[in-house]
């Protein structure tokens, strides 16, 4: 049984989460604040967190950046919509993906489901997203089974999406992985890369959403 | 140079100007008066008079005038007074050593003393500068503090609208579907959830706490993020997008175009009857290499506008007549005001062969290279 901590101020929230998520199974515990959220996780070890970014006190991008230094748990952030620029400073210190509110329970299951899969680990060369696969060992991806025309670039940028498929991953994030060195602005060129990977994609691969002010998501139809 | 810079500079040379000839009156004036009081005071006295001149001198004017009023006085104390009289000829030892004394003294006083009131003045310089800065900090602060009371205000009260909504919302989701009355409640609850989005929008548009930040972006990511929202209303309403195709990279806010275009693709959705498409034309002018216009064409097959609602349908409030209940008036409000925020602007017409025709137009930069 998976286990998730709910940290949010609003204790109508609290309880419908813990209703919805009791219903799929999980063993649920809550908190009102950061700080009691983060002994929640450090005594119940949780396999998913949620965690609201409007929390009074300890934020939530503080209670983030603390967790951070001795976990791992995938959290999802809970956000009001306009809140782009706290959002990405959420994934970028380490929340795995978000919800907007006022959210559906479908979507939230959902992104829970992709957050909690195991993270991408190096020991297998193979990563596989629906019909797309990527052979990291020869450098070669295929679609449906064929083999598709990409260069170094948008492979490693294909690569990078689809280890976090079906996950949000913010722009500046995408420009770290593939221009480590990268010093100025690359945000173009990510921009035309994405658009030619899409064309080489087609219609019948996996659709490479832009979330704007946020970043990328690959999603498989 | 600018004329203040020009007719400054005059004043600052005509002062300077006056100081000089000043320098040489009183060096002849004091040469004038110790001439009458040589009889009864000696020439040592006269030497002593000259270099109070320059001292006092020296705390008025700037060190130019101070250095010649001390080498005319020494040249003046030496031709007068020092004997044999004149003549620049200086016949004992002990004069010669207390002319070159005086000559030293009076020169490094005037130097000395004019250079400190030049630094008065720099510090008094430097302090009104300060006084300056920190007024100005002192606006910026208050502007940038009622900014974030604003902001703090319209999150904390969006915060509370959007709660209860997301709270009806969820609890609508564990209800399941099926059930009528569950079914009415989330119609009004989306309706509700609208009318929340809509006021704080006009609030963030009209407080001008809008600022665009445009990144590279494709034509079809707008249409993406403007359409998603709006998923149940278009259900009904196929969208045929045009001109899309080819069209290079962007460089617009994406964010807040599109939710203009949303904006006016869900008044399409409201006047249109069930079923009619809403046609989407994208059309891009490129002016200068890297400028351009982006023009988006937004036609419904509904009534159209009549003559008075064309004049108002951008009003805040405004609503149709024949409009059906459940609206703000709102949409195209806020839909101008984003994209005037992004410095375009936005008109509304009838088709010509019918149906409504809302034109959005805005500069964007355009990529070079063909994708």
């Amino acid at each position: 049984m998976s286990k998730a901590v709910i940290i949010d101020d609003e204790a109508q929230i609290r309880r419908l989460l813990r209703m919805v998520l009791e219903a799929r199974g999980y063993e649920v515990s809550e908190a009102a604040d950061g700080t009691a959220g983060l002994q929640e996780i450090a005594f119940h070890r949780p396999d998913v967190v949620l965690l609201d970014l409007g929390l009074p006190g300890l934020g939530g991008i503080e209670v983030l950046k603390r967790l951070r230094e001795w976990s791992e748990v995938p959290v999802l952030i809970l956000s009001v919509r306009d809140q782009e620029a706290v959002k990405v400073e959420a994934l970028e210190h380490g929340a795995d993906d978000y919800v907007t509110k006022p959210f559906g329970t479908a979507e939230l299951l959902a992104r829970l489901t992709v957050i909690q899969r195991r993270r991408f680990t190096r020991q297998n060369p193979h990563i596989s997203s629906g019909p797309l696969t990527l052979d990291l060992l020869h450098h070669e991806a295929t679609l449906h089974g064929e083999t598709l025309k990409l260069t170094p670039i948008e492979f490693s940028l294909l690569k990078v999406l689809a280890e976090h498929a079906g996950r949000i991953i913010t722009q500046s994030q995408i420009i770290r992985q593939i221009w480590p060195t990268q010093a100025s602005d690359a945000s173009e060129g990510l921009r035309v890369h994405i658009s030619h990977l899409r064309r080489k994609l087609g219609p019948t691969g996996p659709r490479l959403i832009n979330e704007p002010g946020i970043g990328y998501r690959l999603v498989e139809e | 140079m600018k004329p203040e810079a020009r007719s400054k500079q005059e004043a600052a040379s005509a002062v300077m100007v006056a100081q000089y000839s000043g320098a040489c009156m009183i060096v002849l004036l004091l040469a004038t008066l110790c001439w009458g009081l040589l009889p009864h005071t000696g020439y040592l006295f006269s030497a002593l008079v000259f270099l109070m001149a320059i001292v006092l001198a020296g705390t008025r004017w700037n060190r130019g005038p101070v250095i010649l009023m001390a080498v005319l006085c020494a040249l003046v104390w030496n031709f007068i007074y020092i004997p044999p009289r004149f003549t620049l000829h200086i016949a004992r030892l002990e004069d010669v050593v207390m002319f070159v004394l005086f000559f030293v003294v009076a020169l490094s006083m005037g130097h000395l003393i004019a250079r400190l009131r030049e630094r008065e003045e720099a510090l008094e310089r430097h302090h009104q500068e300060r006084e300056a800065l920190l007024a100005e900090k002192h606006r910026a602060d208050l502007l940038a503090e009622s900014e974030r009371l604003h902001r703090t205000l319209l999150d904390s009260v969006s915060h509370e609208l959007k709660t209860p909504i997301a709270i009806i919302r969820t609890a609508l989701d564990g209800l399941g579907e099926g059930d009528p009355y569950a079914a009415e409640i989330a119609t009004a609850t989306r309706r509700l959830q609208r009318i929340v989005d809509s006021f704080l929008e006009m609030t963030r548009v009209e407080s001008e706490a809008l600022t665009p930040r445009p990144d590279w972006c494709e034509m079809g990511d707008i249409m993406h993020a403007a359409t998603t929202p709006l998923e149940p209303e278009l259900r009904g309403h196929p969208i045929e997008l045009t001109g899309t195709e080819e069209m290079p990279l962007l460089r617009v806010d994406s964010r807040l175009l599109a939710q203009a275009l949303g904006n006016v693709l869900h008044n399409a959705t409201v006047h249109a009857p069930p079923g009619s498409s809403i046609e989407v034309h994208a059309a891009l002018a490129q002016s200068q290499a890297g400028q351009g216009e982006l023009e988006l064409r937004v036609r419904d097959h509904g009534p159209g506008l009549t003559p008075d609602a064309a004049r108002h349908v951008f009003d805040k409030f405004y609503r149709a007549p024949e409009a059906p209940a459940g609206g703000t008036g709102l949409g195209l409000a806020i839909a101008r005001g984003l994209v005037r925020a992004l410095k375009g602007d936005m008109t509304a017409d009838n088709h010509p062969e019918g149906g409504a025709l809302f034109t959005i137009r805005l500069p964007v930069q355009i990529h070079q290279t063909p994708p």
